[in-house]
């Protein structure tokens, strides 16, 4: 059995060699094969990225600040709303938990070395960057304006921007992400410690394993589609130009069997850090294990199945749109059954309120409204009035800000002092919690009413009786960026003065806590032999208690001094 | 042999050649490989999957117009193309066995076989990509052989008929009649229209039999009268699914012959034995994989239309 000072050895032992000691020059992180040193190099990138997203975001709500097209002129409007697509989805939302979280922590999680195939790793890394970089050269060109979805024929035929470079750095992204996810599926296979059985697995890897998949499926199908559009505008002739008798309706099936997948890719990891950290932060064996692990598969499955439901006014056979509906209400379920099960999980719960479970009790609110408005949208009858409106725009921000957005930052504080070692202060981190959540919301609920009342999505004017609901938004946007921006400034100060964090600072009983904060870069000095369930709090386990409820006091008090 | 390593995991696995650190023995290592080039090939499935199933909307919208178009393809250098690729995998399969064997001299021999088969086979598609140009059949305008002014040389006008070979065009050279063949900006050209014709007679003669689909009868027609432009656009997009699926194959032959090079390379280096032969068995996965690839191609593509030369509908 570990004992307390297995799990958590004293701080003040003489630092070791780490992760991040090991070497200091730029050779040393670029052609890195540590699974964490590339973690960190994509946190890097997708924060970049998020913060150019941003901007655009920014942009689009100073427009819709006032009713007249005056700040944008419509042109510049559709090429800024696209770029914040295409930049927040494509380069933030989907690398985002899989490519920083999950490289850091799967490895650690399941007691190996490193990723299965750690070249592989360090190469989706570059894709990424020469994904991006085509990109950004294709906004400083001038950007494209499709809208994220590059619907034909306007893309193949009409639109007179940089379509094809923007659509190759997408190409190129894609094998990015199936790398990735195809590394994580072999890692989870091959690398689990000796007694790391499937069902002890923490929900954090099997969410990863369902991602991974969708990940290996999806991603080649929009690569394909991506190519064709590419042809097709680079030839003059193709399959979706209805002008020769080909079909449009096909790029919207092509696009959307993978697109629509993908925003799970951009929800199932923030689902397994909240399985995370609602059971952590209880102290609580998580309710439902084996549910919570297979819903993740099951949304990876029917996943594929909805496509449709993106298409329910663009032409599709009204048959189809009856058997997508219907399975969209079926892909709810295993939501449905996660959120029953954090419930279940809080209910007599030792919970306590660190930065990391404000976020996680934020995603339960906000994700129980992105997914329910999303059922909304799934119904044939109600999503003909809602279609195209800021409805649709405000569901898939609750989803996806609320979701997986919110469930990154969560996970970032909260595995901060692993990756680091260093802790960050937990008062400017609980302020920075809340201004998130309550500009969120304050952001994006307005937008409900907008899109009921009739606002359409891509438009830089609208009727002037709009114009309060909008100014709420806008509003709402500016508390939002200003709580987005402050975990740079007091993490990025943790760097530099933070308190060293220790080993094991939340207690917990997982493997990533029983290595050294940083880990060095084996990530155990010993192959750990698994003995115990996951999520087992038990005091046999050399978690005791007491001391963690002395700890909770004292960060209380510091609170209260702060 | 076996044994043989076996005593040196008495002094640990890191004598193993080959093993990676994050591993801790071979059997984990291939485990890993394997089981990572698995998915890669199912990401390859899903990669060519789109194009099948453009290629099934397509074609079950306007099956007259790829039957047609199918039936221009040569389906002697197709299965050539297909015997070839069949044979370039037996000595493929062989490689992998004498990789296991630890014979050198096997392995370069068979690699060096199989990328000549692989060569063999571009120069078929080149051959046959060199004769659509001719015949002003590349879809994409500019693409074609500019002809300023000629006379009835060979070109796109007849159906190959059953005779099965190169010399299909020339047969129909010495019995259709000559048209001035003049394609000044390099279009795509059509002028088989032997078939449709047949067939839209057909439909008139009994509107109620089912003949043309719905998107034939909406798509080939102009005033109630076959319209052949809007029949050659439809032509047109089979050669287009024609072109981008062979062409995105070849390139993946192009992938697997500088695979093989890098192979041949190691192989005769003598680096892969019974204990480390995994690189050769993934690259013959990859191998296998392009060759499956056109085993789907060549039916759907070369094979599809000739039944309806034959009366069958």
């Amino acid at each position: 059995m570990q004992t307390q000072e297995a799990i958590r050895p004293s701080i003040t032992d003489k630092p070791r060699q780490n992760y991040l000691t090991n070497g200091y020059t730029i050779k040393s992180w670029l052609l890195t094969k540590d699974h964490k040193r590339i973690a960190i190099m994509y946190l890097i990138s997708v924060s970049a990225f998020f913060m150019m997203g941003g901007l655009y975001a920014a942009a689009i709500r100073l427009e819709l600040l006032t009713p007249a097209s005056d700040l944008l002129e419509s042109g510049t409007y559709n090429k800024v709303f696209t770029q914040h697509g295409i930049l927040m989805i494509f380069f933030f939302l989907i690398p985002s938990i899989p490519a920083v979280l999950g490289n850091f922590l799967i490895p650690l999680m399941i007691g190996a070395k490193d990723l299965a195939l750690p070249r592989i790793n360090l190469l989706s890394l570059y894709i990424y960057w020469i994904g991006g970089g085509l990109v950004l050269f294709a906004l400083m060109q001038g950007g494209v304006d499709t809208g994220w979805t590059f619907y034909a024929p306007y893309s193949t035929t009409f639109s007179n921007t940089y379509v094809m470079l923007v659509g190759l750095g997408i190409f190129v992204n894609g094998f990015s992400s199936i790398l990735t996810g195809l590394n994580f599926i072999v890692t989870i296979h091959t690398m689990r410690a000796p007694g790391m059985t499937w069902f002890r697995l923490p929900l954090f890897v099997w969410a990863h394993y369902a991602t991974s998949l969708v990940m290996i499926l999806g991603t080649p199908v929009i690569a394909i589609t991506i190519l064709l559009l590419a042809l097709e505008r680079a030839g003059g002739i193709g399959i979706f130009d209805p002008a020769i008798g080909g079909d449009p309706i096909l790029f919207q099936h092509l696009f959307w069997f993978y697109s629509h997948p993908a925003v799970y890719i951009m929800i199932l990891p923030g689902m397994g850090v909240i399985s995370e950290l609602i059971s952590n932060f209880s102290r609580k064996k998580i309710f439902g294990y084996e549910f919570i692990a297979f819903s993740s598969i099951a949304i990876a499955v029917f996943g594929f199945l909805v496509w449709g439901h993106h298409m329910f006014v663009s032409g599709q056979s009204m048959y189809a749109g009856l058997v997508f509906s219907f399975l969209t209400m079926v892909v709810a379920v295993p939501s449905a059954i996660k959120m029953f099960n954090w419930a279940a999980t809080l209910y007599k719960g030792s919970i306590s309120f660190d930065t990391p479970m404000l976020y996680a009790i934020g995603f339960l609110g906000l994700f129980l409204i992105g997914g329910l408005t999303g059922l909304f949208l799934g119904a044939m009858g109600l999503t003909v009035h809602l279609t195209d409106t800021y409805f649709v725009v405000a569901h898939f921000h609750y989803v996806m800000v609320g979701g997986q957005v919110i469930a990154y930052l969560g996970g970032i504080h909260y595995w901060w002092p692993k990756m680091t070692g260093k802790m960050y202060s937990e008062f400017w981190g609980k302020i920075s919690a809340m201004l998130v959540f309550i500009g969120f919301n304050l952001t994006f609920f307005p937008q409900f009413i907008l899109g009921y009342i009739g606002m359409p999505r891509r438009y830089a004017s609208y009727p002037e009786e709009m114009q309060v609901l909008n100014i709420f938004s806008t509003a709402g946007a500016s508390v939002l960026g200003v709580g987005l921006v402050m975990p740079l400034i007091y993490l990025g100060k943790s760097l530099i003065n933070g308190k060293p964090a220790g080993d094991n600072p939340w207690m917990l009983p997982g493997l990533e806590w029983r290595t050294q904060s940083p880990p060095p870069t084996e990530n155990f000095d010993v192959m750990p032999v698994v003995t115990w369930e996951a999520y087992e709090f038990g005091e046999e386990n050399g978690l005791d208690l007491e001391a963690a409820r002395r700890r909770d006091r004292e960060m209380a008090s510091d609170f209260q001094k702060n | 042999m076996a044994t043989h390593v076996g005593e040196h995991n008495d002094h640990g696995h890191a004598h193993a050649p080959g093993l990676q650190h994050q591993f801790e023995d071979m059997k984990q290592q291939e485990e890993s490989v394997s089981i990572g080039m698995w998915m890669f090939l199912v990401q390859e499935i899903m990669f060519f999957g789109g194009l099948f199933t453009a290629y099934l909307v397509f074609r079950s919208k306007y099956p007259m117009a790829f039957a047609v178009g199918s039936n221009h393809l040569d389906a002697f250098w197709g299965g050539l193309n297909t015997l070839v690729l069949i044979v370039s995998s037996l000595t493929m399969a062989l490689t992998v066995y004498y990789a296991q064997k630890g014979n050198r001299n096997m392995q370069v021999i068979l690699i060096l076989l199989t990328m000549f088969f692989g060569a063999v086979f571009l120069g078929v598609k080149a051959i046959e990509y060199t004769d659509k140009w001719n015949h002003g059949t590349v879809p994409i305008t500019g693409l074609n052989k500019v002809v300023r002014e000629g006379h009835g040389d060979s070109h796109a006008s007849k159906p190959i008929e059953f005779s099965i070979g190169p010399k299909a065009y020339a047969a129909e050279a010495a019995g259709g009649e000559e048209h001035a063949y003049v394609n000044p900006r390099g279009e795509f050209q059509w002028n088989d229209y032997d078939l449709i014709e047949k067939k839209v007679a057909e439909q008139k003669a009994d509107p109620n039999a089912y003949i043309l689909t719905t998107d034939e009868k909406n798509g080939y027609f102009s005033y109630g009268e076959l319209d052949r432009d809007k029949f050659r656009d439809k032509v047109r997009i089979f050669y287009w699914i024609y072109f981008v699926m062979t062409g995105l194959h070849a390139l993946h032959m192009v992938v697997g012959l500088g695979l093989m090079t890098w192979l041949g390379w190691m192989a005769f280096r003598n680096t892969y034995s019974a204990e480390y032969y995994m690189p050769v068995e993934m690259s013959g996965l990859y191998w296998h994989f392009v060759d499956i690839v056109w085993i789907f191609l060549f039916p759907l593509l070369y094979l599809l239309g000739r039944h309806f030369i034959a009366g069958g509908h």
